[in-house]
């Protein structure tokens, strides 16, 4: 009982962490100018009797996106950004929906802007439920040269909303989900980055629950919880300037009594450009909000349930 | 005699497009704030810088101005203005800080950088790199 009760409060706390890190948003602005102060040798520091800037490690991802998670990339202050993702349907029905090509295709649009070098906010929509999420993504720590900092730490944060008719709802809070994300990157070296992203997915509403209150009247648990764990193994490796290799794999890590979510193995190539980077992969996610994707996913990899998917980003620069 | 007549058609267009971009650069010189002009590249042309620029190269310039600064990137055909030939001795009389001055600010089809790469000490990397495409 003691646990739950922990568990509980850090739960809440979770929830409330991307208001903290907005509101600890001045007490970083030193860091976040940092990042764009130019760098001076500590010859000049001593000089000029201060220490000298820390060398961020740059460009350990090339896009917010590693196939279905976010990077702890952040873009640099005054950056806009337009997103297109999409999912085909799943390959194992072969040639009768050329394998997943022709299948009912699930897409997400998404815009974001970056307040700061440091703090991005944005709003998508996505096909599947019709629905809409508002996300901040906020950079705790960037890693650096000298190693002060070993790993890159950011924060990903969303509330999304499903705005399919009301008819498919009993209470309107039952729209409603959220997904919180550590994300903790490393880049070994110029060919090599790494990221490890636990997250929490809470909803609202979750199938079999009104089901399930019955069943507790006879005293019985529940069988789904609204509180999800998960965790993201996620790296890249550089083939050429503007061309990587992608690979993820999401370890579903609580466990409910029915339907729990498969993981999700993807592999995929990224090309980026100044303004633009096209991610082409296989995988097993489909839905792209990241919640309904660590909680509802029900292909297996095991299944050869995989499919085709691609984001590209567009950049613009203010 | 066809033969003959294509050929001198040729001649004469590639003349004039040639001339045409000649007198374009000729009409519209880029002219550099002297505080540009004289300023010293403070990043030494070390391998980390030559990498560092190199990377940024094929990432944001190498579209248009080719792989080996020739201007003969993929974009180059769409593109209004000459992107230049940077193995060019003439390219090459220019100071670096000019360089500096026209990557981070950019005119007509050629962008400006400065939003794009916020670390000044980036883009003296590209001018480091630039200076290795002389041949």
């Amino acid at each position: 009982m003691k646990h739950i009760h922990t568990i509980g409060k850090l739960l809440k706390l979770l929830t409330l962490m991307p208001f903290i890190l907005l509101s600890s948003e001045a007490l970083f602005a030193q860091d976040s100018t940092a990042v764009e102060t130019p760098e001076v040798t500590e010859e000049e520091a001593v000089e000029e009797n201060t220490a000298p800037a820390r060398k961020y490690v740059k460009n350990t991802f090339e896009s917010i996106w590693l196939i279905d998670n976010q990077t702890v990339m952040v873009p640099i202050k005054g950056t806009f950004e337009m997103d297109i993702l999409h999912r085909f349907g799943t390959v194992d029905n072969g040639y009768k929906d050329f394998y997943g090509l022709f299948a009912s295709s699930n897409i997400r649009l998404g815009f974001n802007y970056s307040l700061t070098g440091r703090l991005m906010t944005g709003v998508a929509i996505t096909k599947s439920n019709m629905t809409w999420e508002g996300y901040v993504k906020y950079a705790i720590l960037t890693q650096t040269r000298g190693n002060e900092y070993p790993v890159s730490l950011t924060w990903y944060s969303n509330m999304a909303v499903e705005t399919r008719l009301k008819e498919n709802y009993i209470h309107a809070s039952d729209r409603f989900s959220y997904f919180h994300q550590l994300l903790i990157a490393r880049k070994i070296n110029d060919r090599i980055s790494v990221q490890v992203a636990p997250s929490l997915t809470h909803m609202n509403f979750v199938y079999g629950q009104f089901v399930d209150s019955f069943i507790e009247k006879s005293g019985k648990i529940r069988e789904r919880k609204h509180d999800h764990l998960a965790v993201s193994v996620a790296g890249r490796f550089r083939i050429k300037e503007g061309m990587y290799i992608l690979a993820n794999y999401d370890q579903p890590l609580t466990r409910h009594k029915t339907g729990n979510p498969h993981p999700n193995l993807s592999l995929g190539l990224e090309v980026t450009t100044s303004s633009h980077a096209f991610q082409i992969f296989m995988g097993n996610y489909y839905f792209m909000t990241p919640q309904r994707n660590n909680y509802y996913n029900q292909n297996n990899y095991r299944d050869q349930q995989f499919l085709i998917g691609f984001n590209i980003t567009r950049l613009w620069n203010f | 005699m066809k033969a003959k007549f294509i050929m001198i058609l040729s001649l004469i267009i590639v003349v004039i497009i040639t001339a045409g971009f000649k007198m374009y650069d000729q009409e519209n010189p880029w002219p550099v704030p002297d505080k540009f002009k004289n300023m010293k590249n403070p990043v030494n042309a070390d391998a980390e810088s030559l990498k560092t620029g190199k990377a940024l190269w094929a990432k944001h310039c190498q579209s248009c101005h080719g792989k080996t600064g020739l201007g003969d990137g993929s974009k180059a055909a769409q593109l209004k203005t000459d992107p230049g030939n940077f193995s060019a001795a003439d390219f090459h009389k220019q100071t670096d800080g000019s360089i500096f001055y026209k990557t981070s600010e950019g005119r007509d089809d050629m962008p400006g950088f400065k939003k794009k790469i916020p670390d000044q000490d980036e883009i003296w990397s590209i001018v480091n790199f630039v200076r290795t495409l002389k041949k």
